[in-house]
């Protein structure tokens, strides 16, 4: 079951800057229902949807992409290595500050929409946004180790580009979908809607949605977290009841 | 269907979840172990956060044990002032295993050590179980009597001083081995994240010569004591228990363990260090092959949610 949310978020971006400007202006509004994704007992992961309009000249071609990009938290990789015939040893690296999600929707590859140092410049690669720690920037391994990171949460749906995400509708209409796993966790994330007008970054809109928890995982989560002593007994309790009345029960059908 | 869960932040399959509380806690009922060694690897194998898996794991031995242990008492399996000693030794292993991981943490050492001594402890242990208990066991085939585990009273255990009475053990010991096992038990469970039953059995049997039908009880009792500690500590040092991942957990350990202490019964004494051995011996093995072949994931890196 996926929590649909649905965020309307209206912008309405006059002109832009520099050269872009002089040749014909490009408008963008795009638009959220919800700036809320709600984290239930039953959350499995949420799409975020974005819809919206954009106005351009008719020469040239017009790609919209969208990125959605989670709170940030430290993170580590490391690669085991083989040491005196056994794998105890391990090369790591740190991050002081990963996305816990990012998420990129267009509607066909990036590569094809922009050359890939502008991809990176305007933040549409995951690699970019890591921030890696100094003691590890060094490390010889960390191309390697960085690389690793980023493919093994493209294979967790944690970092996603999908350029199938973005539908074209009639009369510069577009929607962006992009699929969050139950594992992205709360907190405030960023969707940013990016125009590229030939290749070129026309215009750009940013917004923010909050994922947080509500009814009785927030209860737990607070409880757990304000009161952490008591939320230890209450486990302890838990273990010592759930205990007794197995005992009870069982005996009553299984006698001996 | 999935149920989210709110400390490790993922959703997880009650059902899965659930049976996999059932099974360990069948093997926790049959030889009085809480079955932490085995729950809280297969936890970090399904990707919940070390933190987290370490919490389940012992809240589900507190609970496990707690149910079997009622009917361990009914059969008059528990020597109460044994396991009181053992636990008191217990609690304070922990405290120096908690400083000692923090030691080897800072010296980047805590991982291999761990690793190492595992490997090393469960295959000498679970060699040593399967050896014992097949001699036993061919031997009463064969029609002879059954070799006594007590040993004559020039043991060492009976050399210590502060001797003190353990009545239904019918034991007169010094105080030292048994705390000291305990001490000793707590460290592993402290550094290991397990409740440390599948260690101090092969203790009681072998070191303090416990008659055997009191082994399993005792230690259940222990497991308890410790398993219950491990968790509060967890919640209120780490918050890191997450009670709905407890709770589903618990659902079917309790069931299982209950069942476990039946099959236990039918089972001889020989019979169930025998297969307690085995078991050992497999988690041993997998061990000593994550050690010696190159492993299935080269790379392992931190999850969202927490273990960092």
């Amino acid at each position: 079951m996926t929590a649909r949310i649905s965020l309307w978020l209206v912008v309405m971006v006059g002109l832009i800057l520099g050269p872009a400007a002089q040749a014909q202006s490009t408008q963008v509004s795009a638009a959220l229902i919800d700036d809320a994704v709600l984290v239930t007992s039953s959350f499995t992961g949420a799409k975020v949807t974005v819809f919206g309009s954009v106005r351009a000249g008719s020469v040239g071609r017009t790609d919209i992409v969208v990125a959605v990009r989670g709170p940030d938290r430290p993170a580590w990789i490391a690669k085991r290595k083989r040491t005196a015939g056994l794998w105890i040893g391990k090369d790591q690296i740190n991050f002081v500050a990963a996305p816990t999600f990012f998420g990129v929707a267009s509607a066909r590859p990036l590569e094809q929409i922009a050359p890939s140092d502008t991809l990176s410049l305007y933040g549409l690669r995951p690699k970019g946004q890591l921030d890696i720690a100094k003691t590890s920037a060094s490390s010889p391994l960390a191309e390697t180790l960085i690389d690793a990171f980023v493919a093994q949460r493209q294979r967790e749906k944690l970092y996603v580009d999908d350029s199938n995400g973005v539908k074209l509708l009639k009369g510069g209409l577009f929607r962006a979908d992009l699929q969050m796993p139950d594992r992205t966790p709360p907190g405030l994330y960023t969707a940013k809607v990016m125009v590229f007008r030939n290749g070129r970054p026309a215009q750009s809109t940013l917004t923010t949605l909050v994922v947080t928890k509500v009814g009785a995982e927030r209860a737990l989560f607070e409880f757990a977290r304000d009161h952490a002593v008591l939320h230890g007994l209450a486990g302890v309790l838990l273990a010592l009841l759930a205990g007794l009345s197995a005992a009870g029960i069982v005996r009553r059908f299984v006698p001996g | 269907m999935q149920v989210y869960l709110p400390i490790a932040e993922m959703a997880v399959s009650p059902w899965l979840m659930a049976t996999l509380g059932l099974v360990v806690g069948c093997l926790s009922g049959i030889f009085g172990v809480g079955g932490g060694f085995l729950m809280t690897p297969l936890l970090m194998l399904m990707g919940i956060p070390a933190p987290v898996a370490v919490a389940a794991g012992a809240n589900l031995a507190a609970a496990s044990s707690m149910s079997s242990v009622l009917g361990q008492f009914e059969r008059r399996g528990v020597d109460l002032r044994m396991g009181l000693v053992i636990s008191i030794g217990g609690i304070i292993g922990v405290g120096i295993g908690s400083i000692l991981f923090s030691w080897l943490k800072s010296q980047g050492a805590a991982e291999a050590t761990v690793r190492i001594a595992y490997t090393i402890l469960l295959g000498s242990l679970g060699t040593s179980l399967v050896w014992e208990s097949l001699r036993a066991i061919a031997k009463t085939r064969a029609g002879g009597p059954v070799p006594s585990l007590r040993r004559s009273s020039t043991d060492f255990a009976h050399r210590l001083p502060f001797k003190i009475r353990f009545p239904r053990s019918k034991l007169v010991i010094s105080i030292i081995p048994p705390l000291a096992i305990g001490i000793g038990v707590g460290i592993l469970s402290a550094i290991m994240g397990v409740g440390g039953g599948f260690i101090l059995i092969p203790a009681l049997v072998y070191i303090i010569h416990m008659p055997p039908n009191l082994v399993v009880g005792t230690s259940t009792l222990q497991v308890l004591i410790t398993a219950s500690a491990t968790t509060f500590l967890q919640s209120a040092v780490n918050g890191s228990l997450d009670l709905v991942l407890s709770g589903l957990l618990i659902v079917g350990g309790v069931m299982g363990a209950q069942f476990g202490v039946i099959i236990g019964r039918k089972l001889k004494g020989e019979q169930l260090r025998a297969l307690l051995g085995a078991l050992v011996l497999l988690v041993a093995l997998r061990l000593a092959a994550d050690l010696v072949f190159v492993p299935s994931t080269l790379f392992e890196l931190s999850s969202p949610g927490g273990g960092l």
